[in-house]
């Protein structure tokens, strides 16, 4: 479903990617872990068309997005929840998704997917609090209405950057209920994480960055072991992540 | 002082403040959506009335159309100034001071042009309405005064409404608020962007087609506009068009009051000290918020 070839990208003179492959088949559940500055959100925004890309390519079902414009990617079914959220602090709850609600797959569908009904039932918070202003909201509530937004393009493939950052272990396990519901439905998932445990639990595959390239893949037994294995763990996330 | 004269500076102050308005709100909208300081707002008001001048006096076209026309002309000179200049210096990443000197540059050269192709005359436009005249609490008022009061504040009630209303309205206001989070949602930010000046550019026309009737248009004008424009803007919080309003009226009320109570000569002394002032205490702005945290 994404592909994601050769990409090299970086900001001016520095060059933060070099050369990075991947793929996300339909429907299924891929994490990206690394250590900071191993590149992971440089090839988020490079996905989403949010960053430069100096060379290669990104396809999504057969078809090049590499030079398309951000904001028409969600027409092709990419979703992301970007690092820090990114909502719109002054506006409210019901504002924020109502701008997400347009566009996307939304756009050109008449049989969405995940209606508000559909929206709410997932997150109640967001009937409860629709008049709210973001700013006014948790951490956690607010990474709600993020993944509430993203979800209103209809999307096949949804992209969270660092969802779990910062937010208490109750509220990250509400989300990850939220997410295996949706992967259980046939969703893509690209999750990058530097908390392995987190993204253990919800992906069958992973790539481990460093440095701005791909120099592992896990799967199967061995993602899900990925932690106890010391040497993999410290050798690719550094110690202190690799304690996680 | 008697009531009479106090109510005719007051009612001259609230005419003049609520002109100031719009050019800041305008420029305020401009700001908040594109981080763009545009010191030729005022040129916006110049060149609208000019053009209404000229389908006018000149074509002897229909008051209302040629308004119409007038209010136009700001909006495309607006979406012209970020398509050719604006866009391409946000694209190779240029200096926030460098905004700046585009907006004087194309400020001056727009009141060059002004000279050039209509001379050193100044224009009046005929008042709105008809020329009869009020008596308010012994103050008297042309037509058209109440016709700019009331103009002016359906623009900036409608203005809000836009907004926080309308679909385009919301996503400006994304696109200004977060445009990276803003594209990632769909919203094409460059576009909104270009909404934006062109919002901006009919409000600087709307502003100086209204006060052509009070106040002479001239090649000089704009610039004048401009920095009380700023005023208004800075001190309702240049962030918060609707700030902008309130800040205009204070600034026309103060000014109005500076030339009764003190003398005329020193209106401008008197305002702009007293905004300092109001600076240092508040110096977010009246409706202004503290900075954007992230996340």
């Amino acid at each position: 479903m994404l592909a994601i070839k050769e990409l090299t990208a970086g900001y001016g003179q520095l060059r933060v990617l070099h050369g990075v492959s991947m793929h996300v088949g339909k429907g299924e559940a891929v994490a990206i872990v690394g250590a900071n500055g191993a590149g992971k959100t440089t090839l988020v925004n490079a996905v989403c068309g949010l960053g430069p890309v100096t060379q290669g390519r990104v396809i999504k079902d057969d078809v090049d997005l590499t030079s398309d414009a951000a904001h028409r990617r969600g027409r092709h079914g990419i979703a992301v929840v970007l690092e820090n959220r990114r909502l719109f602090g002054e506006m409210t709850v019901q504002e924020n998704l109502r701008l997400a609600e347009e566009h996307g797959r939304a756009y050109r569908s008449a049989n969405l997917q995940f209606t508000w009904q559909r929206i709410c039932e997932l997150f109640p918070l967001i009937a409860e609090r629709r008049r709210t202003r973001i700013e006014l909201l948790s951490g956690g509530q607010q990474q709600m209405v993020a993944i509430a937004r993203a979800l209103l393009l209809q999307p096949d493939l949804l992209i969270l950057d660092e969802p779990s950052t910062g937010l208490a272990p109750k509220i990250v396990k509400e989300i990850l209920h939220v997410l295996r519901g949706l992967r259980s439905e046939g969703m893509g998932i690209l999750l990058i994480e530097q908390n392995v445990g987190v993204a253990v639990e919800i992906t069958d595959r992973a790539y481990v960055m460093a440095l701005g390239r791909i120099v592992h893949e896990a799967a199967g037994t061995e993602w899900q072991t990925f932690l106890n294995d010391e040497r993999l763990a410290a050798a690719y996330l550094g110690k202190a992540s690799a304690g996680i | 002082m008697n009531v009479g004269l106090l109510a005719q500076s007051l009612l001259a102050g609230i005419t003049n403040g609520l002109t100031y308005a719009l050019i800041g709100i305008g420029l305020a909208a401009i700001f908040k959506g594109s981080r763009v300081p545009n010191a030729m707002q005022g040129e916006f008001s110049v060149v609208g009335a000019i053009v209404v001048v000229l389908l006018l006096t000149g074509h002897g076209w229909p008051y209302w159309l040629a308004i119409l026309c007038g209010g136009l002309s700001g909006a495309i000179l607006g979406a012209f100034i970020e398509v050719a200049f604006i866009r391409y210096m946000i694209r190779n990443a240029a200096p926030e001071d460098s905004y700046l000197l585009l907006t004087i540059g194309i400020g001056l050269s727009i009141s060059a042009a002004v000279l050039y192709f209509f001379g050193r005359e100044s224009h009046l436009l005929p008042g709105f309405g008809s020329d009869n005249l009020y008596i308010i609490l012994d103050a008297v008022v042309r037509e058209h005064v109440i016709w700019l009061i009331a103009i002016s504040i359906l623009l900036t009630i409608g203005l809000r409404q836009f907004y926080r209303t309308t679909s385009v309205g919301l996503k400006m206001m994304a696109a200004s608020i977060d445009p990276v989070g803003a594209a990632s949602i769909g919203i094409d930010v460059t576009l909104m962007r270009t909404f934006t000046f062109m919002l901006g550019g009919a409000l600087g026309a709307a502003a100086g087609i209204l006060i052509t009737p009070i106040i002479p248009v001239d090649y000089m004008i704009g610039l004048q506009l401009t920095l009380k424009g700023f005023a208004a803007a800075i001190l309702g919080g240049l962030t918060n068009p609707l700030g902008a309003a309130i800040g205009g009226l204070v600034l026309g009320i103060i000014e109005a009051m500076a030339i009764v109570g003190v003398s005329s000569s020193y209106k401008d002394v008197i305002t702009f000290s007293l905004l300092i002032l109001i600076m240092i205490a508040m110096p977010q702005g009246l409706l202004g918020r503290a900075g954007r945290t992230g996340g």
